[in-house]
């Protein structure tokens, strides 16, 4: 022990004024490591420089429009205003509908994506003709634009030349054709459905991946127990790709929030602002060109997303611990 | 092997690099390249605007133009984008709606150095060299004019039992009605409930005050006031509901520009209010014949008369523009002669071009209401909409908000005028 304590790791280290061990080694060590830091560094510097030009710093000169007035219309005056951008949104009494419309909009559309894309990743993991034929197509939604998305099912569910009323009726579910983008609460269930379909697939391709890492000794395994179809569901499957799962409803709820695409072809926020989430909001008043509101907005939309993420991630983490 | 390939590379990018910067480097034989950029694009227009250009250029040999043509939705956006970055536009389309934040920001060149002794001037129209020159500057010179017309189902309005076409806005309420059949997808009136909703409610409201109404600012009264706090403009409001409830599409709260032209061309409804482009689009319509439709003048109020809007654009230089005077040839090319005549009615547009509405075009068919309008100045009056303003975007968007709150029963129409009129009467006390 003369010379040496041990850490709370309990790695040997070495006292203070204490001759060393190995001084050569040590200091070759750090010379390398120096070395291959630079190396790496410079590896990375064009990827370092590419994020900051065109991610960071759009994003600080953007912020800091959200304290100026900064109108297009007008921009003989771009005064710094403090929070004052900020005070307008949260005294606009459209700011709460329109937060509670994002939060709906978010767990409307996650909950049906999450459900029948887990239930289209289990269907395509299983082996039959032409799976791969029904794996492209299922994928296909995707490839696709979100605003032509809006713009095609604009235009089905248009009250009175729409496909969806037309089909409607022959099933014979309604008598008159329902005037769908024209009432909030039907105009709402239009965009979310419009964009379960296109987010369905999301699901089912990250979903997919993860089933297709889940050993098949396992469920033989599970089979040899006597164990049914939802207990190996429930107790092999789901735990396995849990982090998985996981990880993919918080990017799913991140890009969700931030999806202006759909509601913004779909209905432009309305009818009377009553389709608005946050993003297509910050949209409208981009186009009225007071770039200083929208960007406080765009702030306010990131705290949000940040402060989600964390309780997210930390409920994650202590679900996990308490299973372990 | 590898440093041959990495040479290979490095010479294969200086190459590139090279004949990349050849591409922008500018020419040094005195040849101009105009940076030209449009906003209400459409692909027919855009065809027609390279075909001009080839002619311009034939006539210029030491002048190229470059058309930038922006998809219609982002376009005047994409020019807000240019012009503040400074560079990289020397003509572009001005709309009425853009002149105001446009040249507030000085990013429009006042023209008028340029177009001094242009020996097209003379013939304008007084409306074009009006427009031109307001406010004492010329930020722009218009192609042409938007004027609204009553397009109109000849057999639908027969079949109900009438004998032309309506006159007023309530004559307009008992024909769509009668003409309203949901249960056979026939609808009285292509109502505009959508995106720029708002125009065609502030269309009845000022046909209702049109004898009281200021023509420079067709918001205001002649007292001063604004037109949404005459009582006459109460009753506007109540036959444009009653328009919208008994005979309109339940689902055209929604409705903006491309439903309510689908909604006619697909032979749905009846009445449909307008701007003179879409007879080129009624035109091409597949279900409805030439013999089944036409226009009708500006329905009236109750005093007999109709305001005519005055909406226009046309083309601007940049001001930071290297190439002015090749800039307003280009435009002075644009807006004369045979390209002019071309333009207008290729685009359906009132033209700018004194004498050219007497070309045969514009007097027969779906153009006779605007001759008749024209024919007709005391009860279509022109009144020029303040559509300048740097706040008319906020406006726009306040409006239609409002609008469709009216149309889905969340606010009357009594707290929509007094919301209207308090917004316009702050920001004229504010200027």
């Amino acid at each position: 022990m003369s010379g040496q304590t041990t850490t709370a790791t309990g790695r040997p280290s070495t006292r203070a004024g204490a001759p060393s061990a190995a001084p050569h080694k040590s200091t070759r060590r750090r010379a390398f490591s120096t070395r291959r830091g630079l190396v790496i560094l410079a590896f990375m510097l064009p990827a370092i420089i590419f994020v900051a030009v065109f991610t960071y710093y759009p994003m600080l000169a953007g912020s800091q429009m959200a304290f100026r007035n900064w109108n297009l219309n007008n921009l003989s005056n771009t005064d710094w205003v403090g929070l004052g951008n900020f005070q307008k949104i949260f005294a606009d009494p459209n700011f709460y509908v329109i937060l509670g419309n994002s939060v709906l909009w978010v767990v409307a559309s996650i909950i049906p994506q999450f459900i029948i894309g887990f239930a289209l990743a289990l269907w395509l993991r299983r082996k039959f003709v032409f799976r791969g034929v029904y794996q492209a197509l299922i994928f296909f939604p995707w490839a696709i634009s979100g605003f032509l998305i809006g713009i095609l099912f604009r235009w089905m569910f248009n009250g009175e030349f729409g496909v969806i009323n037309d089909l409607l009726m022959k099933a014979g579910l309604i008598d008159t054709a329902i005037p769908w983008l024209a009432e909030p609460g039907t105009a709402m269930t239009a965009v979310i459905i419009a964009n379960t379909w296109y987010g369905v697939t999301f699901f089912a391709i990250m979903i997919l991946a993860a089933l297709q890492s889940v050993p098949d000794e396992v469920y033989e395994a599970a089979a040899l127990d006597g164990s049914g179809k939802v207990r190996t569901l429930f107790s092999i499957t789901i735990p396995y790709i849990s982090t998985t799962l996981a990880l993919t409803v918080l990017l799913r709820v991140i890009w969700i929030f931030n999806f202006p695409d759909i509601i913004w072809a779909m209905t432009g926020g309305g009818p009377a602002n009553q389709t608005h989430i946050i993003t297509t909001w910050m949209i409208s008043i981009t186009q009225r060109g007071d770039y200083g509101q929208a960007s406080a907005l765009g702030l306010i939309v990131m705290v949000i997303l940040l402060v989600f993420s964390a309780f997210y991630l930390m409920a994650i983490r202590e679900k996990k611990g308490a299973r372990s | 092997m590898t440093k041959r390939k990495l040479l290979a590379g490095l010479g294969f990018g200086l190459v590139t690099a090279l004949a990349l910067s050849g591409c922008s480097a500018p020419a040094g034989d005195g040849q101009v390249t105009l940076q030209m950029v449009e906003s209400l694009t459409s692909p027919a227009r855009t065809e027609l605007l390279d075909k001009l250009i080839g002619e311009f250029e034939e006539q210029n040999p030491g002048i190229t133009v470059e058309l930038i043509s922006p998809p219609t939705d982002q376009a005047d956006q994409k020019i807000q984008q240019m012009l503040q970055s400074g560079s990289g536009v020397d003509v572009l389309e001005v709309r009425d709606l853009t002149v105001g934040p446009f040249s507030a920001n000085g990013w429009l060149s006042d023209m008028t150095t340029e177009f001094e002794g242009w020996d097209g001037w003379d013939s304008l129209t007084s409306n074009a060299q009006n427009v031109a020159t307001a406010g004492g500057k010329m930020y722009f010179v218009p192609y042409g004019f938007y004027g609204i017309s009553l397009f109109y189902r000849t057999d639908m309005v027969k079949d109900a039992g009438f004998d032309g076409a309506p006159l007023s806005w309530d004559d307009l309420v008992d024909q769509a009605t009668a003409i309203q059949d949901p249960a056979a997808n026939q609808y009285g009136y292509a109502f505009r409930g959508g995106k720029n909703g708002y125009t065609n409610a502030v269309l009845a409201i000022s046909a209702y005050v049109a004898g009281d109404i200021d023509v420079t600012n067709a918001y205001k009264l002649k007292n001063g006031d604004s037109i949404f706090s005459a009582p006459e403009a109460l009753e506007a409001m109540d036959t444009y509901l009653t328009l919208f409830k008994q005979a309109s599409p339940p689902s055209s709260v929604a409705w903006g520009y491309p439903e309510m032209v689908e909604g006619f061309t697909n032979g749905s409804t009846g009445f449909l209010l307008q701007d003179p482009e879409v007879i080129a689009a009624v035109n091409e319509s597949k279900a409805i014949t030439p013999e089944q439709w036409t226009t009708a003048p500006m329905l009236v109020g109750p005093g007999g008369k109709a305001i005519q809007p005055l909406a226009t654009a046309g083309w601007g230089t940049a001001e930071a523009s290297e190439h002015k005077a090749e800039a307003a040839k280009l435009i002075q090319f644009l807006n004369s002669g045979d390209a002019s005549i071309e333009f207008t009615q290729t685009n359906s547009l009132v033209p700018i071009l004194t004498g050219a509405a007497d070309d045969p075009f514009y007097k027969t068919g779906a153009w006779e209401s605007y001759l008749y309008m024209n024919e007709n100045p005391e009860v279509y009056i022109t009144a020029e909409q303040p559509r300048g303003v740097a706040w008319f975007t906020e406006w726009a968007d306040k409006a239609d908000s409002e609008l469709q709150q009216v149309l889905i029963g969340q606010m009357t129409n009594k707290e929509l005028l007094a919301s209207w009129d308090s917004y316009w009467t702050e920001k004229w006390a504010a200027e």
